[in-house]
């Protein structure tokens, strides 16, 4: 690619929203979560959902790569998806940092 | 044994230590040698599902071997099951080549596996440090430090030294690092009993081997190599140069392929016992293998159906599947191909329940103008001709289901659930 890959983040969180939709099943006796992977190998952020059964073993769906590094578009992405889920967002490996936008910690 | 006259060079071959399910815990910010993880393939023919891959930890805690299926894998809330990405996975081996080619030159870079590629190190290894082991440290840290993954190493003076090095030494070592040499051969490999384990002995030659009396790679090494070819044939000689650590191929004189061909083949989602069905599937995989050899711009000659029956469903003779072939004139009509194999398997079907189905197509020319048949509307020919191609054309731009015969809607059609597949396997999210 090179130079600056244009990400509309508005895009990237109704595609995770879409895809969260088809993998989503509400059950009783489960816990949902969506992991936010800080891929430092990658250069991307990594997005999971992540079911835990009672007693069973745990899956974990990819939702969507977010290839940036770039804790700002990162943000808005996430904001975008916290306007269609409620579910816990669980932030892995991302030390500890700030939100560039809003100022709070990531977690 | 006289080793001088043999070549001398030193070969790294490397592997990625469970490769998918490495991948996969580096995406979610795991290490790959402490999660527990299981790449499960769900696609439709794996039955309730199959391990592709576990990490070393799964493997170690819970007994999970690769092909393990879903109803072995105990259902213990450590265990992270994720699905497959071949997509993802190409990738990865591509970045790890990448990586590769900076120690040695392209051409000394040879991509044997998904996981695997064999180093010729002979003449770059003196570049990076002073002893074999210390370069095959600093590639292992490399790819440590920009991809997450952990390699094994196994160094030989040639391939199959190589080779044995990583199965046999280095994937038990602390360090994953082994190394053969002529010298040490006899003394590291000679006393291995489970033939089984040495690269390239499978269960059957193991066994051809035992009746000879031959039960360690030492015994083998010690047979008198003319009886060995009377009885195996060259096999016999491939395996009395493997027991004494030889291996004479160049790997930069890549042998031409004898004959080419093409085909493809499937395992079904279940066992297939309506002739309809299984004679749409053998329609499916027809058009796949015509046009995937129509992109190369041949036509063949020769068509064969292989058709593997199901475990419970052997025919009273004991037989697991048939194979057949006929020559045609050479073409790359598929509707002239697929004729043919409804015909080969109309013919020799008894009714045996279906599981596995393959089609090749071989005795390839480069295809040149149409030869019209006489014996047909040559308008018609003309026609047909066409159609392949404007559907080939349609397939190209807008992707393998852009246009798909409505039989493939029909109960048994696998044609949409697999075009998503890499491998048979799932692909991954796609705008990824």
């Amino acid at each position: 690619m090179g130079g600056i890959a244009l990400i509309d983040c508005e895009q990237e969180a109704k595609l995770i929203g879409s895809r969260l939709q088809d993998y989503f099943t509400p059950q009783w006796h489960c816990q949902y979560r969506i992991d936010v992977v800080n891929n430092q190998y990658g250069s991307e952020f990594n997005f999971f959902l992540d079911i835990k059964r009672q007693n069973h073993r745990e899956r974990s769906i990819p939702l969507h790569s977010l290839k940036t590094t770039d804790l700002t578009v990162l943000e808005r992405v996430i904001n975008g998806v916290r306007q269609q889920t409620e579910l816990t967002l669980n932030f892995i490996d991302f030390g500890h940092v700030r939100w560039p936008e809003s100022q709070r910690w990531i977690r | 044994m006289d080793y001088r006259q043999e070549p001398h060079g030193l070969f790294f071959m490397i592997d990625n230590k469970s490769f998918y399910a490495s991948v996969e815990s580096v995406t979610r910010g795991l290490n790959p040698l402490k999660s527990v993880i299981v790449v499960m393939s769900e696609a439709d023919n794996t039955g309730s599902g199959l391990v592709l891959a576990a990490s070393p930890m799964a493997k170690k805690l819970f007994g999970i071997s690769n092909v393990s299926r879903q109803y072995e894998v105990p259902d213990d809330p450590r265990i992270l099951v994720v699905p497959p990405r071949m997509n993802h996975y190409i990738q990865m081996n591509l970045a790890v080549n990448r990586i590769f080619r900076q120690f040695v030159a392209d051409a000394d870079c040879f991509p044997y596996s998904i996981d695997e590629s064999i180093l010729d190190m002979t003449h770059s290894w003196r570049l990076f440090g002073e002893t074999p082991e210390a370069v095959a440290r600093t590639i292992q840290l490399r790819i440590r430090r920009e991809l997450g993954l952990y390699t094994t190493v196994g160094i030989g003076e040639n391939p199959v030294q190589a080779k044995l090095a990583l199965d046999l030494q280095a994937k038990h070592d602390h360090e994953l690092i082994g190394r053969l040499t002529y010298e040490t051969f006899p003394e590291k490999i000679w006393p291995i009993t489970n033939l089984k384990k040495v690269w390239s002995i499978g269960h059957r030659t193991a066994a051809h081997l035992q009746r000879l009396g031959i039960h360690s790679i030492g015994d083998l090494a010690k047979i008198n190599p003319y009886e060995l070819h009377q009885e195996m044939g060259i096999m016999g000689d491939q395996l009395f140069a493997l027991a004494w650590g030889i291996d004479r191929s160049q790997l930069h004189d890549l042998r031409p392929v004898k004959e080419k061909s093409w085909s493809n083949s499937q395992v079904l989602p279940r066992n297939y016992s309506v002739q309809r069905e299984i004679e749409l599937v053998i329609w499916e995989i027809g058009q796949q293998v015509t046009s995937r050899m129509r992109h190369h711009r041949q036509q063949a000659a020769c068509v064969s159906l292989s058709v593997g029956f199901a475990w419970d469903g052997k025919s009273g003779d004991g037989r697991s599947g048939m194979n057949h072939t006929r020559r045609i004139n050479p073409t790359d009509n598929a509707q002239t191909i697929i004729a043919t194999l409804l015909a080969l398997f109309r013919e020799h079907w008894e009714g045996q329940l279906v599981r596995n189905i393959g089609v090749g197509l071989s005795r390839l020319s480069a295809s040149q103008q149409l030869q019209l048949s006489l014996f047909q509307d040559p308008q018609r020919q003309i026609k047909n001709d066409q159609f392949d191609r404007v559907i080939d054309e349609l397939r190209d731009r807008f992707g393998k289901t852009a246009v798909i015969p409505a039989s493939s809607l029909m109960p048994g059609g696998t044609m949409v659930r697999r075009a998503a597949l890499v491998g048979g396997h799932n692909g991954g999210n796609s705008f990824d």
